[in-house]
């Protein structure tokens, strides 16, 4: 659990990574994915301006967004989004009482499936 | 992390941490589908500008895509402010942190609904 006195000037520390736990890499993976997911949202929703400018400015974009680079950004926010999703199932669960002995447990099986998912995707997106 | 169990922080109203979590799931059902259309179904694996349009002339999609929208903002909101606490604000702050929040928010949700509509307005 974060220091419930923490500075600003100690925010680093989320992201210390020494001496951390499994439920610690959860929240630390999980505080890094939401804020990443954050930025992107709202720049998402900007980028889709596009769609109001009409079909040339938006595919456009949709080339620009084929080169391997953005495809590569584009995979990262998949990974953090399933990784954050289901992260969140378990926090769900365990917020409601439901399996909080079997934490770790969740915790390294989510961890497996969001592997798989993110190979799935990688593979389609760099194929496609 | 045997014994430990999320729950609402200091400062965190109840009735919002549960809707962050409410949200949280909803949004992450959605989201699969979202990836799938977006990266699957598409044959050269994005959407171009026809296909969207294409896709939002389904009046179902509309309504999925603007909940969608709704309660994603609404979580990302939730959540920043939630990251915030944890860098025990003056009251002040907090004040100035919730109507920053709230605003940017309720921007966000009425341009991303005009921009909805004004897409599934388009025609083929």
């Amino acid at each position: 659990m974060p220091n419930p006195h923490s500075k600003p000037a100690n925010a680093w520390r989320w992201f210390d990574p020494r001496r951390r736990d499994a439920g610690s890499w959860a929240f630390v993976l999980n505080r890094i994915t939401a804020i990443g997911l954050t930025v992107y949202l709202y720049l998402h929703l900007i980028v889709l301006g596009k769609l109001a400018q009409g079909p040339e400015a938006f595919d456009s974009f949709i080339e620009l967004a084929k080169r391997p680079v953005v495809i590569f950004g584009e995979l990262l926010v998949v990974i953090a989004g399933i990784y954050h999703g289901l992260n969140g199932l378990r926090i769900a669960l365990t917020s409601f009482g439901i399996a909080v002995p079997y934490q770790k447990q969740l915790f390294y099986g989510l961890m497996i499936v969001t592997i798989i998912a993110s190979l799935i995707f990688a593979i389609r997106m760099f194929t496609a | 992390m045997i014994d430990t169990k999320s729950s609402p922080k200091p400062g965190e109203n109840t009735w919002l941490w549960l809707l962050k979590i409410a949200s949280g799931v909803l949004i992450f059902a959605l989201l699969i589908i979202h990836l799938i259309v977006n990266h699957f179904v598409a044959p050269e694996g994005l959407l171009t500008y026809a296909d969207v349009v294409a896709y939002f002339q389904n009046p179902l999609v509309v309504v999925m895509e603007g909940v969608f929208l709704v309660f994603v903002v609404l979580h990302s909101l939730l959540g920043s402010r939630s990251i915030l606490l944890d860098l025990n604000p003056s009251p002040g702050v907090l004040r100035a942190i919730d109507w920053f929040l709230s605003l940017f928010g309720l921007a966000a949700i009425v341009y991303g609904l005009w921009l909805l509509l004004t897409v599934a307005n388009q025609s083929v």
